[in-house]
């Protein structure tokens, strides 16, 4: 079978491989409807244990109006990333395409790399007894295939791509939608990007109240963010 | 684990943390199926299916992944015209299900009394033999709708109907008023179908008026019409205006939300279309054309409806509606209304919906490209809109209807004298039409003819008050995937009616999983799953364009667990006495395979698309302008006059438009029905006031009759779903219920300051009943009530309180009931099932020092039918609040 006839989910295996030089992620918040798509996809897809996110999507009332504003958070995947330099194990490494990957089996739990992240994107596995963080599915892109974040947002709120190449549409998108980094004073240089991204959801995600007040927020305690 | 691991975890110095040290006591046997220690998928390595979800009421079409026997994910098919390949968290919960550690998978039978949780393992054979021999004599002696078969999700699409008529019985309930039968009212007297309900063209509109609907959460059909109304806000600037009583995501992503006095969204409508006819913008030809209804009589009946009124019934600012009417209009023909639950789930609802509803009309949107569209209903057969399409039906020999009840040759005449005085007498008192259509009070409850006048709605929630009623004796009653123990009205009624073994001699129960309706059970029988199992689908698409898909099976069933077709088929050949003549086939395969059989596509090649469509046919725009096509011509009758009806077969299938005979609407009169006496007829025939707004023939606005005069310290309680479950099916999805568990109550800071309470304190809610004309109206005092803490937010009405209604289970399990320990009954539990995540329980447990698993509400909503529909009025619920 010619691979025109091929359906999309037949298209898969190392030759569909796309080759990246900076892989990275633009998050449109527009259109981000906060429906969780993309965060039980990814637990599903990496079997994230209950009490671990990868991705979270966080709801935020804004502050001058009535309405809620939804954002996803992941690991940003940063050029220059404080987790990477803070791992004494020498777990994490970047790979060539720039993803930032947790070699589980270095790492010896030491959670340095926890405290040093300023996004709160890493977490223990207590189950596997490993530090676990998005890793951009490398076994999916590795295939051909998108992120499974990017692949089940039912509103195209996540892209996926190449940063460094000028004519992709992550590139093109970020360049026509001003796409900003989260937190951009920790220096960090973010592969993740954020369109219509405001800076009070900086402070407020971190504040641990979701929609329930007595619930425990577990992305916040896990991931240390009440630092 | 070594000490220094564990020193270095418990720095962090959660009490999450604490529950998962509990020993992973795993036994790790070839055959376990343990999820959470799979591994990543190999994508070279796993197979690909497309089938259809089911985790909804969307049903999208997806494509499940599987691996050495194991569904591991699931993505969405982009050949689906309708969700175009998006999907939402919800399908990953079809796994969830599948391989949840406390799913049922043996047929049981209870041992203890009933309710009690014990049970024993039988065969199929055992448990067919029992019921077979209660069924049996049913049919033999004359009493078939003894046997009373009630569904709260079924989407084998006629399967289980099948069964029903070839048992004889009427009796296949449903949960119809629970979901949308005030909203499907309107549709069915307007447009003589109800479409699924409408198809708005979301993809090009400019202008989207929403009175209540929540497409960005939970909606039927709501994914396929996010993505495109996203796609239409985003890059082409469509606007959205919501009017809401709470900051749902769908107000939350509109361009314009305005929090509105529930039960008002008609006093809006009705001053919109005040709005537009005072400025003349309405499309008069469209209107003169098609509708039934004079503009004249219109302007008068809204005479009173202005803004300035609307305000003060609606709290919305009189120059915002005035606007919003303005830019509405303006935008036609590519604007359009939308509703839901919102508008419709009051006592008001059904006349709030037509007023809506003619707000499409009187801007001539209808069937317009980004206007309110219709689109081909499910059940490819021919019907209006389905012209040329491929015909699909259930390929099994047809069974015939039960005989209608009532008097007089042709008629079930033992059943119907079995039936209170009362009620003979109302039902002998009834037009030709109606009497023709009766089959007794739970399926055709006589107090509400609306809700079978057009097609079975059924009144679902009065249906346990009547058994204790004793308006029908029940021998065998079968529940199929229904938790109405747990989500209906007044849930402690249903329990206290399937406890009571007189009125229910014997239940049981079609399931996945151990719910509180299975666990009042005397038999289980275990249903496959989604993901193993065969189904025919279509639904509207809002892409206009009809396709159907096919539902199939990535996996066997787990354990003995069947299919509805398979252990239908299997229990008429045992009950006999003609049923097996009904049920030819010998497996599900070839079943669903000449289901399909008219498609014009080889079944193997179907099977690997998982849909079918004709994407060269012309979109569903203006169906009601399409010309008579010469092959339906032949043999009609075609009159010369203008407005006169082209009849075929005594079946009126056109009308004269323009001196040519078109298709016009599937109404009797093939125009739009903005005036339809049926209301009227109907509050005549159940004896109903004319001055009730419910029976007014004409869109009108009335009060919800316990709002009015509304005490400054009563409360309107409202409830909602949540974008990640799916009504009562989803509490034991461990992924979703990880993220929504609880459902504080949410309130407006100002309502917490008058009642003295801060976030985070605990109230007490107490609700009343209703007044109007319904179900136990005026009782006094407090009919149910509950405890639960308080969430502040800006965007609630500041009268509402509001609860979700998914949580607080107490059966499902340990996901579903929010627990350390598993608590499904030992004879049904499952070795082959592990699931290494929930050992030790779930994090947000009270017993690992989480909140728990929320509250349960819904014994404390009043059963609140609406007059002559019967749909439930869930947002009604006048309550008083005392913090605790």
């Amino acid at each position: 079978m010619s691979e025109t006839e091929l359906m999309p989910w037949e298209k898969i295996g190392p030759k569909f491989k796309k080759s990246y030089k900076r892989a990275g992620m633009l998050i449109e918040l527009d259109r981000c409807i906060g429906c969780h798509s993309c965060s039980v996809s990814c637990k599903t897809e990496n079997e994230v244990p209950l009490g671990n996110f990868r991705m979270r999507v966080r709801y935020l009332e804004q502050p001058d109006n009535k309405q809620i504003s939804f954002t996803p958070l992941i690991c940003m995947h940063c050029v220059d990333a404080p987790c990477l330099k803070a791992c004494p194990s020498k777990a994490i490494r970047k790979q060539d395409d720039g993803r930032i990957y947790i070699d589980e089996s270095r790492c010896d739990l030491e959670k340095e790399c926890v405290e040093a992240c300023p996004y709160g994107a890493i977490s223990i596995n207590v189950e596997k007894e490993v530090a676990e963080k998005c890793d951009f599915c490398q076994h999916r892109t590795d295939v051909g295939l998108e992120p499974a974040c990017v692949d089940n947002c039912p509103t195209d709120a996540l892209v996926f791509g190449d940063l460094d190449d000028p004519e992709s549409k992550i590139s093109k998108l970020a360049a026509k939608r001003k796409a900003k980094p989260w937190k951009p004073e920790a220096k960090t240089n973010p592969s993740v990007l954020y369109v219509k991204h405001e800076k009070w959801m900086e402070s407020k995600v971190n504040t641990g109240v979701q929609l329930d007040p007595k619930d425990q927020d577990i992305t916040y305690e896990q991931n240390n963010l009440g630092k | 684990m070594s000490d220094l691991t564990r020193r270095h975890l418990l720095k962090l110095g959660s009490t999450l943390l604490a529950g998962a040290f509990t020993p992973l006591n795993v036994s790790a046997k070839t055959s376990e199926i343990n999820w959470g220690k799979l591994g990543r998928l190999d994508y070279t390595k796993a197979k690909a299916t497309p089938t259809i979800c089911f985790a909804c009421t969307n049903h999208c079409g997806v494509i499940g992944w599987e691996q050495d026997g194991i569904v591991r994910k699931i993505e969405g098919n982009p050949l689906d015209p309708n969700s175009q390949g998006n999907i939402c968290s919800k399908a990953q919960g079809m796994i969830s299900y599948t391989y949840y550690p406390e799913r049922i998978l043996y047929p049981l039978r209870r041992v203890g009394k009933r309710g009690e949780g014990k049970w024993k393992r039988i065969t199929w054979d055992e448990a067919y033999d029992e019921l077979a021999a209660k069924l049996r004599p049913l049919r033999e002696n004359g009493t078939p709708e003894e046997f009373v078969f009630h569904y709260g999700r079924d989407k084998t699409k006629g399967v289980t109907k099948h069964f029903t008529n070839a048992f004889g019985t009427p009796h296949r309930l449903n949960r119809r008023s629970i979901c949308s039968s005030n909203r499907r009212a309107p549709l069915m007297s307007f447009y003589g179908r109800d479409f699924e309900w409408e198809t708005q063209d979301l993809e090009n509109t400019k202008y989207c008026v929403n009175f209540g609907g929540n497409p960005y959460e939970a909606y039927q059909g709501g994914l396929f019409m996010v993505h495109r109304l996203q796609r239409a806000r985003v890059e082409k600037g469509a606007k959205l205006v919501t009017f809401e009583v709470r900051p749902s995501n769908t107000a939350s992503k509109s361009d314009e939300f305005h929090t509105l006095m529930p039960g008002t969204d008609g006093a809006v409508a009705g001053a919109m279309i005040h709005t537009i006819l005072k400025e003349n913008l309405q499309d008069e030809k469209f209107w003169n054309r098609w509708s039934n209804y004079s503009l004249e009589d219109l302007r008068k009946q809204v005479k009173d409806y202005t803004p300035e009124w609307a305000e003060q019934k609606s709290g919305v600012k009189a120059s915002d509606i005035k606007r919003i009417a303005i830019e509405f209009a303006k935008a036609a023909p590519a604007c359009c209304t939308m509703s839901n639950r919102g508008s419709a789930k009051h006592y008001n609802g059904m006349q709030a919906d037509r007023l809506i509803r003619t707000l499409d009309v009187l801007v001539g949107n209808v069937g317009k490209p980004g206007g309110y569209c219709l689109s081909s209903l499910r059940g490819w057969s021919g019907h209006y809109g389905q012209e040329g399409l491929p015909k699909l039906k259930l390929p099994e020999p047809k069974a015939s209807s039960p005989k209608p009840w009532g008097l007089g040759e042709g008629f079930n005449e033992t059943a119907f004298k079995k039936l209170p005085k009362e009620i003979q007498d109302r039902v002998n008192n009834f037009p030709d039409k109606w009497r023709k259509k009766y089959f007794g009070e739970l399926a055709t409850p006589s107090e509400y003819p609306l809700s079978w006048h057009w097609y079975s709605m059924r009144v679902g929630q009065l249906v346990y008050p009547y058994i204790q009623e004793g308006r029908q004796k029940v021998s065998v009653y079968m529940s199929f995937t229904l938790g109405a123990s747990f989500g209906y009205p007044e849930a402690n009624v249903v329990r206290e009616v399937l406890q009571d073994e007189k009125l229910i001699p014997f239940h049981v129960a079609i399931d996945i999983g151990y719910g509180e309706q299975s666990a009042l059970a005397d038999m289980i029988l275990p249903e496959a799953t989604s993901l193993e199992r065969w189904d025919y689908h279509s639904t509207n698409n809002y892409g206009l364009i009809p396709y159907t898909g096919v539902r199939q099976p990535l996996v066997k069933p787990q354990g003995e667990s069947k299919t509805m077709p398979q252990m239908f088929r299997e229990l008429a050949h045992k009950i006999g006495g003609g049923m097996e003549k009904h049920f030819t086939y010998k497996d599900d395969e070839s079943f669903y395979k000449d289901w399909y059989k008219n498609l014009p596509m080889e079944w193997e090649e179907f099977k690997r698309r998982g849909i079918w469509q004709d994407a060269t046919r012309e979109k569903d725009y203006e169906l009601y302008e399409r010309p008579l096509t010469e092959a339906e011509l032949k043999d009609a009758s075609v009159p010369k006059g203008e407005g006169e009806l082209v009849q075929k077969g005594g079946k009126v299938i056109g009308i004269v438009k323009d001196g040519k005979p078109v298709r016009g609407f599937p109404t009797p009169n093939r125009k739009i029905n903005v005036f339809d006496p049926i209301f009227e007829e109907a509050a005549k025939a159940v004896g109903l006031p004319l001055t009730d707004g419910n029976a007014s023939s004409a869109p009108v606005f009335h009060d919800v009759p316990e709002h009015v005069n509304l005490a400054d310290d009563h409360y309107i309680f409202s409830t909602f779903k949540w974008n990640v479950h799916t009504q009562g099916r989803s509490g034991h999805w461990k992924y979703n219920a990880e993220i929504i568990h609880t459902n504080p109550v949410f309130m407006h800071p100002d309502t917490g300051k008058a009642l003295g309470v801060k976030e985070g304190d605990s109230v007490e809610l107490s609700v009343f009943r209703p007044h109007g004309h319904t179900y136990r109206a005026k009782e006094e005092g407090i009919m149910g009530s509950f405890q639960n803490h308080v969430r502040f937010l800006k965007g609630m009405h500041p009268k509402v309180v509001m609860c979700s209604h998914h949580v607080g289970h107490f059966e499902h399990g340990i996901v579903g009931k929010s627990d350390t320990k598993e608590s499904l009954p030992k004879a049904a539990k499952t070795p082959s099932l592990v699931d290494q995540d929930l050992k030790g329980g779930v994090w947000w447990s009270k017993k690992n020092g989480g909140i728990g698993g929320g509250v349960h509400i819904n014994d404390a909503l009043p059963i609140n039918p609406a007059p002559l529909i019967g749909g439930q009025n869930w947002y009604d619920n006048v309550c008083k609040i005392e913090k605790v």
